[in-house]
């Protein structure tokens, strides 16, 4: 079984992000295996994702913490070459916390998204506020 | 060995001093160009050779800025061992220099005095501050997780030679003292210091590795020099330029286009069949790319043809049915001449035919040199014993055996590649294919006596028990024909680097007849 020699800083990395969890963050292990998290972020207030709900799958791969914790397709440094062992689950969170407060279209995920958002941004933000309430209000 | 490259000269300088001493080797060269050998052009290096060429600049540097050699080599590994560049800029601001590469002269980071553990940032877990390292940032680890760190970092490959600090943000290096003193792994440590050393290689213009599997040697080249064949250590032979195994008298673009060729033909051949045709002149395979049945085949043959009925476009017209259709081939199609997927995959078959025809004596002729190579050592190793004792002859008498080998394992390395060569031929210059095929139809005989004379007959004297008179015979004969093949071969790779021009074809025949 996965959990049986998890590692201590696992453990206590786990206890903390329960008992004093990251304001608008929760990560909850899943019972099977430890190494797997079920991340809810709340859209970042004044920002177009606001009021939504945007769930994550956080995965520790047998080399964490030497090797960043795996995340879906994110274009974050932090997540590739910027892995620091001395990062922590609670910081990968909030760094993509902010990133949803401060899009970073130079280095996006959709090409189309990207330039929509640089052509005309208020547009952008508003199809964003559209698909947060469509896709991601937490119902 | 010539270590005045490492002693400050500018690249520039350096190229001067190669050349001039490349046109030093040429001079020499013309004296022996009957046998065109060129020891000048390369220094074989071992590895050990490589590791003082290193060291040398890592000891500049150390004792110039006056740093450990372990600092100067995080110092020259950020700056791709530009040793004028390091100096330059150290001098210029040393500050700015150890914050860009991370050589901290003082901790920026301190623990309060009289503080018994200090929690490692890693593992969460606390530790004595005697049980924890820091780089020179002062940012304190446990030894363990240290050495996961390191460990991970250099299985990544290179980027672990501009390792920092585990820290966030810090950019404190982590050099080879750490390494040597956190990890115990000898095989880590020991790719650690590979990759320093590629690291130096690579950014080296007159120095490669030898690119036989498993060979850690390189070569050091003397830049100007005309030749590129270079032997390693391993006694491996290969171009400089393009890091094939030599194939002098074939150019190096003819050899990369064959070597890709080979690897791609495979893959190649159904989408060739599908979608191309020869051109009916130059046979190379053509794909349609405008609309219209006029076709112009790539510079140089330019041939223009029809690609309905692959005739020739001078004689389309009006009288064959206006450009746009081609009566010919309508006609041909009614009467049921041209089936035309089958038309089509005819054309691709006979140019897989004729690529076919020039691999397959391509890589029998590199089989055959790869046997006589293992033959050759058999020679060395056991049969000059055998004859010696049994022949009675001396190891002198006896060199003509290597020597016929030796002419028979370059002979084969000349002659595959000169398939090669032949399959490039220009299919509208007939002459010139004539006087090859010629040439290499004499040379492939020769050689193909030459082999089985050495291969063959000799046995019978391997099995003598007791001294042959004929083996006199079989001296001569076996001499002749290393002497007659060795000329072939001559007439063969100098008519290939004359481009097959025509001029001293006679003085060739005549020199070629035994």
């Amino acid at each position: 079984m996965a959990n049986s020699n998890l590692p201590r800083r696992i453990i206590k990395e786990t206890q903390r992000l329960l008992s004093e969890p990251a304001p608008g963050i929760s990560a909850s292990p899943s019972e099977e295996n430890m190494r797997y998290f079920n991340v809810m972020i709340l859209g970042p207030s004044q920002s177009p994702y606001e009021g939504g709900v945007f769930k994550l799958e956080l995965f520790l791969p047998e080399e964490y913490p030497m090797a960043a914790p795996k995340l879906g397709r994110i274009c974050l440094d932090i997540l590739k070459d910027k892995w620091s062992p001395a990062l922590q689950i609670r910081t990968v969170l909030l760094s993509i916390q902010a990133l949803l407060s401060a899009p970073n279209p130079d280095d996006p995920l959709s090409e189309n998204i990207a330039k929509h958002w640089k052509a005309n941004e208020t547009e952008a933000v508003e199809t964003a506020k559209e698909w947060t309430h469509l896709y991601a209000s937490g119902e | 060995m010539d270590f005045e490259d490492e002693d400050g000269y500018t690249d520039a300088e350096e190229e001067e001093l190669d050349s001039q001493g490349g046109s030093d080797v040429g001079g020499h060269l013309s004296e022996e160009d009957e046998n065109k050998d060129c020891g000048h052009n390369h220094t074989a290096l071992c590895e050990a050779d490589i590791r003082n060429l290193q060291e040398q600049v890592i000891t500049e540097v150390s004792s110039v800025l006056n740093i450990t050699k372990y600092s100067a080599t995080v110092l020259l590994s950020q700056y791709n061992w530009d040793l004028n560049k390091v100096k330059d800029d150290w001098f210029a601001d040393e500050e700015k220099v150890r914050n860009k590469v991370g050589l901290m002269e003082k901790p920026v980071h301190n623990y309060p005095p009289g503080k018994k553990e200090i929690n490692c940032r890693i593992c969460f877990d606390d530790f004595l501050p005697r049980d924890m390292v820091s780089a020179s940032c002062g940012h304190m680890f446990c030894k363990l997780c240290w050495k996961g760190y390191i460990t991970t970092s250099i299985n990544d490959g290179p980027g672990c030679l501009t390792m920092r600090c585990p820290e966030i943000k810090c950019v404190a290096a982590v050099g080879e003292d750490m390494v040597n003193t956190l990890i115990s792994n000898e095989e880590i440590k020991r790719k650690y210091s590979r990759l320093l050393l590629c690291s130096y290689v690579e950014v080296k213009r007159n120095v490669k590795w030898c690119p036989a599997p498993d060979c850690d040697s390189a070569v050091e080249f003397v830049m100007g020099s005309e030749m590129f064949d270079v032997v390693c250590n391993c006694k491996y032979n290969f171009c400089w330029n393009c890091l094939e195994e030599t194939h002098r008298p074939v150019e190096c673009d003819t050899v990369v286009k064959w070597m890709l060729k080979n690897s791609a033909e495979s893959e190649n051949v159904t989408w060739i069949l599908a979608n191309s045709k020869p051109c009916p002149k130059c046979k190379r395979p053509i794909q349609k790319n405008a609309g219209c049945m006029h076709m112009t085949c790539t510079p140089p043959c330019k041939n223009e043809f029809c690609w309905l009925c692959l005739g020739s476009w001078a004689s389309h017209g009006e009288k064959t049915g206006g450009f746009y259709a081609c009566n010919r081939y309508e006609a041909a199609k009614q009467k049921g001449l041209y089936g035309e997927e089958e038309k089509r995959r005819e054309m691709a078959k006979s140019m897989i035919e004729k690529y076919t025809h020039y691999y397959e004596r391509w890589q029998a002729n590199n089989k055959s040199r790869t046997k006589a190579v293992a033959d050759l050592h058999q020679v060395e190793t056991v049969q000059i014993n055998i004859l010696r004792d049994g022949q009675g002859e001396s190891d002198a008498q006896l060199k003509f055996i290597t020597e016929a080998w030796e002419q028979i394992i370059e002979c084969r390395r000349v002659l595959k590649w000169t398939y090669a060569s032949g399959f490039y031929l220009p299919e509208d210059e007939p002459e010139k294919r004539q006087f090859f095929e010629f040439l290499q139809g004499d040379a492939e005989s020769g050689l193909e006596r030459l082999h089985e004379c050495a291969e063959k007959e000799l046995v019978r004297f391997l099995d003598a028990k007791e001294p042959l008179e004929d083996f006199k015979e079989f001296k001569i004969k076996l001499s002749n024909l290393t002497s007659v093949t060795k000329k072939y071969f001559e007439n063969l790779v100098r008519a290939l680097e004359n481009d097959l021009a025509q001029e001293g074809i006679t003085s060739c025949k005549v020199q070629g007849r035994p």
